[in-house]
């Protein structure tokens, strides 16, 4: 026994993740060197998802720039619109109608509700927790289908334009999303209750990747990540940007800076969106929703504008040389600050904790487009959500009925027939 | 407000001796131009002070027509945010790695010297963070003269 022990220390192992599904659906290579079942060492690879975004910016005009920026994120797109617009807009020297900037706030929030609940159902899958994965998901499909109602679309809403938005808010919608509310509000708080009480669930959560104030101030994380640990760090609190001066948040900590404590903080953030999008809709500002002119070529100088992405700060510095595309753009995304935060909390851990550390700073990955379009030569054909779920439904019903799943043949039941439209063009 | 700006003139101050410009672009913003040799200097000076938190670096070229590169060190406390402005030049372009006084700021600095061509002396990693590793040397996307030839024409 003595003899085994002393062979595990003495050999060192490099385990290397990724860069493909490193416990998340996003590409990342990390290395981790372990002795026994400790790890001692780490690191990150990036870059798997680059794009050249930054570069991209410097050939296309202040418009065309709106569009492709949104698409960084498919989680956090708005906030990238938003944060792009404010700060064209502060070169510009105009600013958006207060209608405007309170539609920019509320459909901000409605994306934290979306990716908070989206991470909550990602972080319970890697801890094992299927069940709270699953109705996790199921009920952020609510806000979902609520961001679809005001803008037409679940990712890229495409809410901002350059000195406004796109879309107003009716009377109808408001009160859907007052519905859509309460129910979240409900689910919500017994989803605290759940990762709070669970006993199996709390001990991968509870005293794991703890992250001293100290440490989380030295290591220069942002967002949800420094508030579990009692580092008050939330551009909405800090520097109030769009309509949060009018419509202000509470920031939320916790002092705990274990993993339990980065539920906590995130589900308790809900209660805030929740609340500041009520009041928001309560009083909407009257007026327009867009400037009646907004220039085409920007005045020369620089801007810095930070905005609170889901996952933290999100910092875009701009310049423009007067002309009719921008001179640099740098955008410094959240994750970034709290990727160091992985590297050195999982040091001293078991290997086995590393996914859910890993999971612990919500690492931005693509979500996926549902839309589906048919070619079949020159013809298209737009299927809507109510369909796509009919077809998921009869699928399996037929499935059932032709006795492959639970039957009691040892041979896998052949799979019925693909629905053609499954074939092509279909995103997952 | 003027908590707003007494945190920038706090900033201001304590870096005023490594100044060689001093600019207010924003009401929540000071732009001030430090020499190379001042950088290190200046930013321990603001971190000891526990002013703020090292938000990011962003590195620019200034252009075809001119011989420079700058670094831009964006602190920001509160609502207020600080830039120290570093000129190099595009030949030279060396600036000191300020890790050694904030450890976080690793992955800007890769990503300052695989996008600009900025070495930074002393950085603990220079390992590729975002660029592939078939990525030809001596190639920096963000520079002006960059052409996509240059990649591709290998």
């Amino acid at each position: 026994m003595h003899t085994n022990e002393h062979t595990q220390k003495a050999e060192t192992f490099i385990v290397p993740i990724g860069p493909q599904h490193p416990a998340l659906r996003e590409p990342g290579h990390f290395e981790f060197t372990i002795e026994g079942e400790i790890v001692t060492a780490a690191s990150v690879r990036l870059g798997y998802a680059h794009r050249g975004i930054e570069k991209g910016t410097e050939s296309r005009n202040w418009v065309q720039n709106l569009y492709m920026l949104e698409r960084i994120c498919g989680i956090c797109s708005h906030i990238h619109a938003t944060a792009y617009c404010l700060g064209v807009e502060q070169l510009a020297g105009v600013e958006a109608p207060p209608r405007a900037q309170a539609i920019r706030e509320m459909v901000a929030e409605l994306e934290r509700t979306h990716s908070h609940l989206l991470w909550l159902g990602e972080a319970a899958h890697e801890a094992g927790f299927e069940t709270l994965f699953m109705y996790a998901w199921r009920d952020r499909e609510t806000v979902m289908d609520i961001l679809e109602a005001l803008t037409g679309n679940r990712v890229n809403y495409s809410a901002n334009l350059l000195g406004g938005v796109k879309y107003d808010v009716t009377g109808e919608q408001a009160s859907k999303i007052e519905q859509g509310l309460d129910y979240l509000e409900e689910r919500t708080r017994h989803y605290l209750d759940v990762v709070t009480s669970d006993p199996v669930f709390i001990q991968r959560t509870r005293g794991i990747g703890v992250m001293t104030a100290v440490q989380a101030d030295r290591l220069g994380v942002v967002g949800p990540t420094a508030r579990a640990s009692g580092v008050v760090r939330d551009v909405r609190v800090e520097a109030p940007y769009a309509a949060y001066t009018a419509f202000p948040i509470t920031p939320v900590l916790a002092q705990a800076g274990d993993l339990e404590a980065r539920f906590v903080v995130r589900l308790r953030e809900l209660f805030e969106s929740y609340g500041v999008i009520r009041r928001i809709l309560a009083n909407l500002p009257p007026g327009e929703l867009v400037l009646k002119r907004m220039p085409r070529r920007i005045k020369a100088g620089e801007a810095i504008s930070r905005v609170e992405a889901p996952r933290g700060e999100l910092f875009y510095f701009i310049r423009s040389n007067g002309s009719d595309t921008p001179d640099r753009v740098k955008v410094r995304t959240p994750t970034l600050c709290n990727m160091a935060s992985v590297l050195t909390l999982t040091v001293g851990r078991h290997l086995a904790d590393v996914p859910m550390i890993l999971v612990g700073i919500d690492p931005c990955f693509s979500c996926n487009d549902r839309g589906l379009v048919l070619k079949r030569g020159a013809d298209h054909e737009h299927w809507t959500w109510d369909r796509l779920r009919q077809i998921g439904l009869d699928y399996y019903a037929g499935e059932r009925g032709s006795g492959g799943v639970g039957g009691t043949s040892i041979s896998p039941a052949p799979l019925p027939p693909c629905p053609p439209a499954l074939l092509t063009g279909m995103h997952v | 407000m003027t908590e707003l700006s007494q945190t920038i003139q706090t900033a201001v101050s304590l870096l005023t001796p490594y100044a060689q410009t001093v600019d207010y672009p924003a009401t929540n913003r000071a732009d001030l131009g430090v020499g190379v040799a001042d950088l290190v200097t200046a930013v321990s000076t603001l971190h000891e002070s526990n002013w703020g938190y090292l938000a990011a670096i962003t590195g620019l070229d200034c252009g075809l027509e001119s011989s420079e590169l700058e670094v831009l060190y964006h602190f920001c406390a509160g609502a207020a945010v600080v830039t120290m402005r570093v000129k190099v030049g595009k030949e030279t372009a060396v600036v000191p790695s300020i890790c050694p006084i904030i450890p976080s700021a690793s992955f800007f600095e890769r990503e300052l010297s695989e996008m600009l061509g900025v070495t930074v002396a002393g950085t603990p990693n220079t390992a590729r963070l975002f660029l592939p590793d078939n990525w030809p040397a001596g190639v920096y996307p963000l520079r002006k003269d960059f052409q996509p030839e240059m990649i591709n024409g290998r």
